[in-house]
C-alpha cells in the first residue's frame, strides 16, 4: 500500500476536531497535577505520619503504569458504586499520576531554598500558610519552571492514553479512522506530525518564560 | 522615640521584657545551654559575646523560638514562650530578629519586604503598610532604595532594610544575630551606626556581636559565654577592664 498524500491531507481536519479536547485535557491535567502534587509536598513536610503516609501514596503513583491507573478509575471504581464519565477518569488519572513527579520536583524546589527564608518569615510571625504562599511557593517555582515544563509536555503526550477509555481525542479520532480505512499510515502520521508541533511550541513557550524568570531573579 | 520614652527603664524596676530562667537545651546528647539566667529590662542593651560554639547564638534563637529547648522558661513581655504554644506565631510579632546573613526576600522589593508582615500579620492596608515602611527606611538611612531588590544592594545596606523590616513591626525586643560577621569591614560601621542609634532611642536590644568596640560604648551589660555556661555578665566598662574569669580574659586577649 502507498503512502497517499491526498489521504493524509483529508484526514487532517478530522483529527484537529479532537485538538481541542486533547488541548483541554492537557491544561485540565497539567493544572490538576501540580496543585496536587503541591498539596501532596506540603502534607508530607508537615508531621511525621503525614510524610509517612504521603511518602508512600506518591511512591505508588510514580511506581504504576499510567494506564493502570486509568483502566482502575474507569473500569474497577464502578465495581465499588463510583461511575466516572470518561472524561473526568481520564483528567484525574493524569492529574494524579504527574502529581507524584510534580511532588518531586517541588520537594526539590523547597529544599534548594535557604533555610534562613523559612526562619526570616516565622521571626516576623507571619503564620505558616502565608510563609507558603508568599515566601517559598514563589522562590521555589523560580527553581522548578524547567522541570514542571517538561511534566506539562509530557502530560500531552500522554493524552492519547485517554484513548483506551474512549474520550475523542486525536489518538483515538485517527484510530478510528485507519480501522475505517484500513489506512493507518497516513492518520498516524498526521496525528505525530500535530503532537510534535504542540510539544515543540510549549517547550519553547517554556524556555521563554524561565529565560525571564531568571532575569527576574537576578535583579 | 526619644530618651525620655525609654525613662521607666533606667530605674531597673518593672518586669523584664525577657526573662529566661534555668534554661537547659541539648542537640541530642550535647548539652548546648547549661542553666541559663538572663533577664533584659526595657530598654537595655545587652551584648553577648564569647567563642564560637560557646551557644551565643542558639541562646538568642530560643528566645523567640526559632530554637526549642528542653528545661526552663523563656518569658517575653509577660508571655512564655514554647514549642507547645498555642499560636506561637503571634507571639513572634513583638520580638524583631535581624540575621548574620540578612535573610531578606530576594523575590521582593526593599519595600514589600518591609510590608509583607504589616499586611500578613499585622492586617494593615497595603498603604498604611507602605507608610510605616518608608518611615523606617528612612531611619536606617535608605529611603531612596524602596524600588529595588535585595539583590542590587550592597551587604550593608541589605543588612540594614533587614533591621527596618524588623522594627516595621514595632517590635518590643530586638534580637540581633551577629549582624556584622558577614558583611565586608567596610560596611560593618553604617550598620552599628544604626544600631547604636537603635539602642540610644531606648529599643530594648540583645546582641549577639563580635564587635566589642560597640560593646564598649553602646552595652548595659556585657555577657560572655563559653561552653553552653554563662560564664561572666559585668557592665562593660568592668568586663574590658578588669574580667573576673581566666576564660572571659583569655577570650579578650584574643581578639587584641
Amino acid at each position: 500500500m502507498k503512502f497517499d498524500p491526498a489521504f493524509l491531507w483529508s484526514v487532517t481536519p478530522v483529527i484537529l476536531t479532537g485538538l481541542w479536547t486533547t488541548l483541554w485535557i492537557a491544561v485540565l491535567s497539567s493544572i490538576g497535577a501540580t496543585v496536587l502534587g503541591f498539596i501532596f509536598e506540603l502534607l508530607r513536610r508537615s508531621n511525621r505520619v503525614m510524610g509517612f503516609v504521603m511518602r508512600g501514596l506518591i511512591d505508588v503513583i510514580r511506581s504504576t503504569p499510567v494506564l493502570v491507573q486509568l483502566y482502575f478509575l474507569f473500569f474497577v471504581l464502578p465495581y465499588v458504586g463510583i461511575t466516572l464519565p470518561a472524561v473526568v477518569a481520564g483528567v484525574l488519572g493524569l492529574s494524579l499520576y504527574y502529581s507524584g513527579y510534580l511532588a518531586e520536583v517541588f520537594k526539590g524546589g523547597i529544599d534548594s531554598l535557604d533555610t534562613g527564608q523559612f526562619e526570616a518569615g516565622k521571626a516576623l510571625g507571619l503564620a505558616r500558610h502565608d510563609v507558603v504562599w508568599f515566601i517559598v511557593a514563589p522562590q521555589m517555582l523560580r527553581n522548578v519552571a524547567a522541570p514542571m515544563g517538561n511534566y506539562f509536555v509530557s502530560a500531552l503526550k500522554a493524552t492519547p492514553y485517554l484513548a483506551v477509555i474512549s474520550v475523542p481525542e486525536m489518538l483515538g479520532i485517527a484510530l478510528e479512522l485507519g480501522s475505517n480505512s484500513f489506512r493507518y499510515a497516513e492518520p498516524m502520521v498526521a496525528v505525530g506530525i500535530i503532537f510534535l508541533i504542540l510539544a515543540v511550541s510549549i517547550s519553547q513557550l517554556v524556555r521563554m518564560l524561565e529565560t525571564r524568570l531568571l532575569a527576574s531573579s537576578k535583579r | 522615640m526619644d530618651l525620655q520614652s525609654s525613662a521607666p527603664a533606667s530605674d531597673g524596676l518593672g518586669a523584664p521584657v525577657v526573662d529566661i530562667v534555668g534554661l537547659n537545651k541539648w542537640y541530642g546528647s550535647f548539652h548546648v545551654l547549661h542553666e541559663i539566667d538572663l533577664q533584659v529590662r526595657k530598654g537595655e542593651n545587652i551584648v553577648i559575646c564569647g567563642p564560637s560554639g560557646s551557644g551565643k547564638s542558639t541562646l538568642i534563637r530560643c528566645v523567640n523560638q526559632l530554637e526549642s529547648h528542653q528545661e526552663g522558661t523563656i518569658t517575653v513581655n509577660g508571655r512564655e514562650l514554647s514549642q507547645q504554644v498555642p499560636r506561637l506565631h503571634e507571639l513572634r510579632r513583638d520580638i524583631g530578629m535581624v540575621f548574620q546573613h540578612f535573610n531578606l526576600f530576594p523575590h521582593l522589593s526593599v519595600l514589600r519586604n518591609c510590608t509583607l508582615a504589616l499586611t500578613r500579620a499585622r492586617g494593615l492596608s497595603r498603604g498604611e503598610a507602605n507608610d510605616i515602611a518608608r518611615h523606617y527606611l528612612a531611619r536606617v538611612r535608605i529611603p531612596e532604595q524602596q524600588d529595588k531588590y535585595p539583590g542590587q544592594l550592597s551587604g550593608g545596606q541589605q543588612q540594614r532594610v533587614a533591621i527596618a523590616r524588623a522594627l516595621c513591626m514595632n517590635p518590643k525586643v530586638m534580637l540581633f544575630d551577629e549582624p556584622t560577621s558577614a558583611l565586608d569591614p567596610e560596611m560593618i560601621k553604617e550598620v552599628l551606626d544604626v544600631m547604636s542609634d537603635l539602642a540610644r532611642e531606648g529599643m530594648t536590644m540583645l546582641c549577639v556581636t563580635h564587635e566589642m568596640g560597640f560593646a564598649r560604648s553602646v552595652a548595659d551589660r556585657v555577657v560572655f559565654m563559653d561552653g553552653g555556661h554563662i560564664v561572666e555578665e559585668a557592665p562593660p566598662e568592668q568586663f574590658f577592664a578588669n574580667p573576673q574569669h581566666a576564660r572571659s580574659r583569655q577570650f579578650l586577649s584574643q581578639l587584641l
